[in-house]
């Protein structure tokens, strides 16, 4: 059975769902807890982060499972990677991905290290879930789209779900996966919704889907700009242009087979990407169908990202500096030659 | 045996040309029909292909020589080690000059003219990877598939659908095969397109002749997957012999613009093959406009993308009402986008110089047009604005004149030529 739920409830009920299936899962974060158990207060409730994604956790599992933590990124990123490396099977919450940069080296050099350093002998079952990406007005600090540094370090996985459904089960099997995972929620997503299976179910790591078929463009998306592709693709049928629409669902380890199957099939790829666009998955899918679908494109590969510049605080420049719909037809119509 | 590679003569006023380009260096082996020369000539370059199989054995010229037509320029044998003196065969091939001067060439070599000098890398044909791929598939020669894909590139879908058409060649006579698409059944109709256009022009008119007819959609001589002859001159007469050819018998005969002159010629030099005539936006004598039109053309077509040329061509095919409706307008742009790509700059030139010779010729000959004619008249034409006189001049003819419409009346006021059509037909049956 499905319901209708959103984003972030998704992914509520996916934390509810693995730990009460695992004792070992812990949560811990800034404001994860939040003023839970203040009943003198009137709050019955953790509070649950900006998203209300953690909400009702503390009220289950109690204060051992549920953790607030100061604001340190350093302190409790490197307690969840030295908890998981000890036996437990922490997910730790990184506000926004822009904080990244103070909490770097437990994930770069300890996290990202240790299975390979220790010969396979240790495991790592960090899963660190973050905001990413522009359109809710939340300035240059707080709207990046920086998952292409995390798929740069070898030692780390990273997914990013496009719909409420994939959330819950991608994040099942981020989880549950021994080595430490970068779990992605796009800002402009969480309040969507979509229907969402009951129960336990995971999706796999390192496979795409596809949502649409068509055979004259192939059109690659992730997390939010899934949904561009997707606007992109309605319009272009209406012109008689019928796309393929990839959602990546997970950069590291990318499903390379259903892109290349899907550029033999259309002969043009153009990705969609809200991250700026030098060495970020839009550059590396199109080196991939330059290196291995060199004989099937029919066109250049289209990068359609962000310029590449901070994000703007001004809503009219963040709404320009977002991909849009129309950006992606203009870049198929150029690959068709119509506006040659 | 050595076989020369000479600067050929690609047009009445082409007397020189320059070399751009050897793509193959000497002692590399060529294929019969790859490209074995870039020359430019009037601002176009042209890539030349070998006429033989072997290797290149020797060149007279470098990159940047300026040589007249003519001109020895290189040299294949059949194998590396085939007995080969440069300057006695040099001297062989002068007298041999000598001997034929005047004489038609008897290896003309095919030609296929660059349209967009951008899509052109490192020499190759301007060609995506996947239709490289596709072309050495299914035994395609670039050089003679049209360009619809970004800057004129050749596309996979270019090279399928050559081979799709090569599927409806019929045979005109002295080796000479049209690309003639075919479709319903019943009494023959003709359909002969204009200048710089194939039969796509007709495409709304072609389904629903096709429900009560066998429809033939002749593309002449150069255009898509039809036979491209290296002669200066395509000329009208020849068209309507080659129409005659296809229809084997008696036909409703459709043309417009230049191809109404086309079905013209076909009603007065082959009778028995036309059984009804329909005139498009004809014309007897190419007026100035048209003429500076027909000249602008074919220089573009050389030039720029179809994309482009596309463009500049809307204001003389469309009306001003027409053109309002800006989801038309990109429609047409895009239509005629990839009609234009599958009619080369040499075959434009070929056609316009047929359409110059023919003007005026049969202006007097109206009168003995003896079959059932339909003339179908654009009020708004910038081209061919003597419909009307055309009308009055054939005996019993039916004229019909579309208020406002532009000259690409088949595409513009589509249903109403449709209507006139099927009325004019069903009168017959």
């Amino acid at each position: 059975m499905a319901r209708r739920l959103s984003f972030k409830d998704a992914i509520n009920e996916a934390l509810f769902i693995a730990m009460r299936a695992d004792a070992d899962v812990i949560v811990m974060g800034e404001d994860v807890a939040g003023g839970g158990g203040r009943k003198d207060q009137g709050i019955e409730d953790a509070w649950g982060g900006p998203f209300g994604t953690t909400k009702g956790l503390i009220g289950e599992f109690g204060p051992k499972r549920v953790r607030d933590t100061p604001i340190s990124e350093m302190g409790f990123v490197g307690a969840a990677v030295g908890a998981a490396a000890t036996g437990l099977r922490p997910v730790a919450e990184l506000m926004f991905i822009d904080f990244l940069g103070v909490a770097l080296d437990p994930l770069l050099n300890q996290a990202a290290k240790m299975r390979y350093m220790f010969g396979g002998k240790a495991r790592v079952p960090l899963t660190l879930r973050t905001n990413v990406g522009a359109g809710n007005r939340a300035a240059s600090q707080h709207s990046q789209a920086l998952y292409g540094f995390t798929v740069a370090i070898p030692g780390l996985k990273t997914v990013i779900p496009s719909t409420p459904a994939d959330a819950k089960g991608l994040l099942l099997s981020a989880i549950r996966d021994d080595s430490p995972v970068i779990f992605c929620e796009s800002k402009s997503l969480m309040n969507s919704e979509g229907e969402v299976p009951e129960g336990d179910y995971e999706i796999p790591i390192g496979e795409a889907a596809v949502l649409r078929e068509g055979s004259d463009v192939t059109l690659v998306g992730m997390g939010s700009t899934v949904h561009t592709a997707l606007a992109a693709a309605e319009t272009l049928a209406a012109d008689g242009v019928h796309a393929d629409v990839i959602d990546l669902r997970s950069l590291y380890p990318m499903d390379e087979t259903t892109i290349l199957e899907s550029l033999a099939k259309t002969g043009r790829v153009v990705v969609v990407d809200e991250a700026t666009p030098h060495c970020g998955m839009a550059a590396d899918i199109a080196s991939l169908c330059a290196d291995k679908g060199f004989d099937s494109l029919d066109a250049p590969v289209k990068k359609v990202t962000a310029p590449h510049t901070p994000v703007p605080f001004s809503p009219v420049l963040e709404d320009a500096f977002m991909p849009s719909a129309d950006d992606v037809v203009v870049a198929v119509h150029e690959q068709l030659g119509w506006n040659a | 045996m050595a076989t020369p590679i000479a600067m050929p003569k690609l047009g009445i006023t082409m007397e020189e040309g320059t070399i751009v380009e050897w793509p193959k260096a000497v002692g590399e082996p060529v294929e019969k029909g790859e490209i074995v020369l870039i020359i430019e000539s009037e601002k176009a370059e042209v890539e030349i292909e070998a006429s033989a199989s072997g290797v290149v054995r020797h060149y007279y010229a470098e990159p940047g020589d300026v040589l007249p037509c003519g001109s020895l320029l290189g040299a294949i044998t059949e194998d590396a080690g085939a007995p080969f003196d440069p300057a006695a065969f040099e001297a062989e091939q002068a007298a041999a000059e000598k001997r034929s001067a005047g004489a038609k060439r008897t290896t003309t070599p095919r030609v296929a003219p660059v349209r967009a000098p951008a899509a052109r890398r490192g020499g190759k044909a301007a060609a995506t990877p996947a239709a490289r791929v596709q072309a050495r598939r299914l035994e395609i020669d670039l050089g003679r598939v049209a360009g619809t894909g970004p800057g004129g590139r050749i596309t996979r879908r270019d090279v399928e659908d050559f081979v799709e058409r090569r599927k409806d060649l019929v045979a005109v006579g002295r080796g000479v095969q049209l690309d003639v698409p075919r479709a319903g059944a019943g009494d023959s109709v003709l359909l002969l397109p204009g200048l710089g256009t194939d039969v796509s022009s007709f495409a709304p008119q072609t389904g629903a002749l096709a429900t009560s007819h066998l429809v033939l959609g002749v593309n002449p001589r150069g255009v898509g997957a039809s036979d491209a002859p290296g002669d200066e001159v395509y000329s009208v007469a020849q068209a309507a012999a080659d129409a005659a050819q296809v229809a084997e018998g008696p036909a409703h005969v459709i043309g417009a613009s230049l191809g109404s002159a086309v079905a013209l010629e076909m009603a007065l030099a082959h009778p028995e093959r036309v059984r009804t005539l329909t005139l498009i936006t004809p014309f007897v004598e190419v007026g100035p406009r048209l003429d500076a039109v027909a000249d602008s053309w074919t220089r573009l077509a050389a030039e720029v993308s179809a994309a482009d040329l596309a463009r500049s061509l809307l204001p003389w095919f469309f009306s001003p009402g027409f053109l309002a409706d800006a989801a038309a307008r990109e429609r047409v742009a895009r239509g005629l986008a990839a009609t234009v790509a599958r009619v080369p700059a040499a075959t434009l030139a070929r056609a316009a110089a047929g359409a110059r010779a023919w003007s005026g010729s049969r202006a007097a000959d109206l009168g003995r047009v003896a079959v059932p004619t339909l003339v179908v008249v654009a009020g708004g034409d910038l081209l061919t604005p003597d419909g009307a006189a055309i009308a009055a001049g054939i005996p019993g003819a039916t004229h019909v004149t579309i208020d406002d419409a532009g000259h690409g009346i088949t595409i513009e006021a589509a249903d109403a030529v449709t209507d006139a059509i099927t009325t004019h037909l069903s009168a017959q049956d």
